[in-house]
């Protein structure tokens, strides 16, 4: 009688519901933007990265590419156009760009876009005064004069200086410490966008000139598609279209982010119709509602990517016989269809295939255990006889809050290695302690990742960021690999700004770090989208956010 | 009054051995919020910069004093996740709990002390045996998976239910917030479309709490009705000629003191726990709140949690305690 109370109480209330208003767009998601500043605590968290890039403009960003095979579109990543800027040149004498801006750009305000915009910007990035440098960051990869690290020694002068000077209303100049062809990459990274400076002083307090508590807790004044129309913090973020677009207004006016922790549900409202997108469900899910009627599910190779690092400053991981032997040892095909129910393919260099530049290296590691065995034998291991002595070193860290995933992806790990003779350890810890130990403390021994992308999609980007040495300027080499002909070719390709002459260089990059396993490479994993069969435009995106400009309903 | 006094200042003595041992811990934890902060710019530089402004360069007992100082002029901090004050996020967070919880526990009370009741006066019977049934079933599983199976039902097959995706449709314009509570501010606004909907959000997770809390408390209410109607002041009471509805009220002031101990105690435990039926709801509560914060090692966020789901612990023992005072005037002597 009792069990009948629940379901009496359901019934009694169950006709009641609202209807729906046309378009818009229900997008639910596993959070919100916590905050909207990304020189603030959350600048590196997708979901907060998604709030601002809809909010803001790049001065320069990819052309469209064609759709894939699964209709996702891509973007051509060697070919930048104009979009706050209009137009720029080079003076390779003076290191200096001069960026055309676009006349008639307007904010979510109502303030026209103007070279004073572009200069507080980079200014407010160079005064580190965020809690997480971001912007400073992303402008030192592009060796814009002055981002260095004595930023942030006491007493620093932080001031932009001439490094980036307005020539008119309409034309910045921003001035490089050394030739360096990422500039252009950088700019087209979220971290760098231009803010409304009008809007933004507004809201400049004695404690805080640069407005770092009003964007993060209230709104990023600035020109992209859409406004901010309602913000609650772990619950909804509800964007309204800029009506004064410069690229016409956009095709979907309201977007209600909601938050939907649970994969689940996220997969049984879209299956009810109920929302028209989603994301980061498992594959199974995905694959469920591959034959949901009115859904779609498409999914494209972009820069997720699945690696173990093994550390070089961890006996025994300094010798490369070994690191080898672990490669070859490696079961990859099951790694894909254990972890990801095919929707990965093994990773053949030490670079994801989109990036710009990428080449596939002539050294493969195929799955092979007798190979393994003649490599840890070399190695001075017979057997594994002798890895006893490295109790500490043969354990297998993991984000324990991506157990679901990368538990049994570390399972088949554990059982390969130990039919070759090296016994190793799972060690699941929680997401803050691996990022301790990975970002700062730099000593996980052996490590499960699949969290590093690189948000400027090309190989150059990518090698400064984990692969040179720190004196060249390494910014996430946890493994602490150390080269010096990659730290030598590396600043060659960064300073060559000819394609013909830099590719021999990017070529022989990959070649090496792949021959030396920076990281062992397991899998490049789909990023996936699941939406209703009338939404259209999904774009892949380096930061892996959907940009809602992209998106139509068709009727 | 004295009574009153003497548990306040025990409350309080409570909270604050709680506040140092919460400051501690955290502070023990083999993992640092700085790493999390700076991200992928993790140069030693950058590094130290984020750690200053957060003040965690400083010693710890420095630390703790300005944390001691700022709280005691009410002042939680800003969370390191989102920048915004502790107290407005809790504020924000808390009623969507308090909500749900005290909805479900008011429903689950009066649908299990009659229930526990008719159980008590014919052990054995029809109803009692049903009821046995039931709790087994009801404890035999988590909540989140009750949750996750009425939502299956009710929302996927059956349509009746609203899809789980908070407390209102998200594309239904909410109404202002004054008190927090859904059902609250939907009718202060004189919003009737949004009330019926907010009712309807909260229909599925209040059913799923009543679901697994009425259990335990009708157990309860039976095995001290069965007791107190063994007892001797009944038996007296019968021998008075007292009608059976009479002997069964006297009985059941009795039977409730312990009832509502337990009721005291789920509440505050159901409180801290509400992460569970929250992220299967996804209702943005105080539950999933703190569990953020733990993972993101938001220590101005942990703290003040803590802080003040502990002060509604203690606050709901403390109101039990005079409830009990009332019911046994002996305890208050």
């Amino acid at each position: 009688m009792k069990t009948l109370l629940p379901i009496g109480f359901v019934v009694a209330l169950a006709a009641w519901g609202p209807a729906r208003a046309e378009t818009q767009i229900l997008f639910l998601t596993e959070d919100v933007p916590a905050g909207l500043d990304m020189d603030g605590p959350t600048g590196s968290t997708n979901t907060s990265q998604t709030g601002f890039i809809n909010m803001s403009e790049p001065l320069v960003y990819y052309a469209y590419g064609p759709a894939n095979e699964e209709g996702v579109r891509t973007l051509d990543l060697g070919k930048f156009e104009g979009r706050l800027a209009e137009s720029w040149e080079f003076d390779p004498e003076s290191l200096t760009w001069t960026m055309h801006l676009r006349h008639g750009v307007k904010s979510c305000a109502g303030n026209e876009f103007t070279a004073a915009d572009v200069v507080y910007s980079f200014a407010r990035a160079k005064s580190v005064s965020g809690q997480a440098p971001t912007g400073w960051f992303v402008a030192s990869i592009g060796s814009i004069a002055g981002f260095t690290r004595d930023v942030f020694k006491p007493g620093a002068d932080r001031s932009l200086g001439d490094a980036v000077t307005k020539v008119d209303d309409y034309t910045v100049k921003i001035r490089q410490s050394q030739p360096n062809r990422l500039f252009l990459t950088t700019l087209s990274i979220y971290a760098d966008y231009p803010y409304d400076s009008v809007e933004m002083k507004k809201h400049a307090t004695e404690q805080d000139p640069w407005s770092h508590v009003y964007v993060n807790t209230q709104n990023v004044p600035s020109f992209g598609a859409y406004c901010l129309e309602r913000w609650v913090r772990d619950d909804e973020f509800v964007l309204r279209a800029n009506p004064a677009y410069y690229r016409g207004k956009p095709a979907i006016d309201r977007i209600v982010i909601k938050k939907v922790p649970q994969t689940a549900n996220r997969t049984m409202t879209l299956r009810s119709l109920q929302a028209d997108l989603t994301q980061r469900l498992t594959t199974r899910e995905y694959n469920g509602l591959r034959t949901a009627s009115g859904v779609t599910v498409a999914g494209i190779y972009g820069n997720e990517v699945l690696s173990v690092g093994l550390n070089f400053k961890t006996p025994p991981f300094d010798n490369p016989k070994l690191r080898q032997a672990i490669a070859y040892a490696i079961p990859y095909e099951q790694i894909a269809r254990v972890g990801y129910a095919g929707a990965a393919r093994k990773m053949e260099g030490q670079y994801p295939r989109v990036e710009h530049d990428y080449m596939r290296p002539a050294t493969q590691y195929a799955t092979d255990p007798a190979k393994a065995k003649a490599l840890l034998a070399e190695a001075g291991f017979p057997d594994g006889k002798g890895l006893e002595k490295y109790p500490d070193s043969f354990r297998l860290a993991y984000t324990a809050e991506r157990e679901a995933t990368l538990g049994p992806i570390a399972t088949v790990i554990q059982s390969a290695l130990r039919d070759v003779g090296i016994p190793i350890e799972l060690d699941p810890m929680p997401q803050t302690q691996i990022s301790d130990r990975r970002l700062v403390k730099k000593d996980l021994p052996m490590a499960l990742n699949d969290i590093e992308k690189a948000v400027g999609p090309d190989v150059t980007y990518a090698t400064q960021l984990y692969f040179v040495s720190p004196a060249v300027g390494a910014l996430n080499n946890f493994v602490n690999y150390n080269n010096p002909e990659v730290d030598r070719l590396f600043r060659e390709a960064l300073a060559e700004l000819d394609d013909a002459k830099r590719t021999p260089m990017v070529r022989q990059i990959q070649e090496i770090v792949h021959q030396d396993l920076a990281w062992v490479p397991l899998a490049e994993t789909k990023t996936e989208y699941a939406f209703r069969s009338n939404l259209k435009g999904i774009t892949w995106h380096p930061e892996n956010s959907v940009h809602f400009i992209d998106l139509s309903l068709q009727n | 009054m004295l009574f009153v006094a003497r548990r306040l200042g025990f409350a309080c003595l409570q909270l604050v051995g709680l506040a140092l041992l919460v400051f501690f811990t955290i502070r023990a934890m083999p993992a640092d919020p700085v790493a999390r902060l700076v991200g992928m710019n993790a140069s030693r530089e950058a590094y130290l910069s984020s750690q200053h402004a957060l003040g965690l360069d400083r010693p710890v007992w420095v630390q703790l004093v300005a944390w001691v100082s700022d709280v005691a002029h009410g002042d939680f901090g800003r969370s390191w996740v989102s920048g915004a004050p502790v107290m407005q996020e809790i504020g924000r967070t808390l009623p969507v709990t308090i909500e749900l919880i005290t909805i479900s526990f008011v429903l689950a009370f009066l649908v299990s002390v009659p229930l526990g009741m008719l159980c008590a006066l014919r052990p054995g019977g029809t109803a009692d045996k049903a009821t046995f049934v039931y709790s087994l079933f009801a404890g035999s599983q988590p909540e989140f998976w009750w949750g996750l199976l009425f939502i299956y039902i009710f929302f996927a097959v059956l349509g009746w239910a609203p899809a789980p995706l908070g407390r209102l449709d998200p594309m239904l314009r909410p109404p202002p917030v004054v008190t927090g509570f859904i059902t609250v501010d939907t009718l202060l606004a004189g919003d009737w479309v949004a009330f019926r909907n907010g009712v309807h959000h909260l229909m599925l997770p209040v059913a799923t709490k009543v679901f697994v809390l009425s259990g335990p408390i009708i157990k309860m209410v039976r095995q001290n009705m069965v007791r107190a109607l063994g007892s001797d002041y009944v038996l007296y009471a019968r021998a008075s000629g007292l009608m059976p509805r009479q002997v069964a009220m006297v009985a059941l002031k009795n039977a409730l003191a312990p009832a509502l101990t337990l009721l005291g105690a789920l509440y505050g435990y159901v409180l801290g726990a509400a992460v569970l039926i929250e992220t299967v709801f996804s209702l943005g509560g105080i539950g999933q709140y703190a569990v953020r914060s733990v993972l993101a090692f938001d220590y101005p966020a942990i703290e003040a949690v803590v802080l003040v789901i502990a002060a509604i612990s203690l606050f709901v023992y403390l109101v039990l305690d005079l409830v009990h005072a009332w019911l046994d005037p002996r305890l208050s002597q």
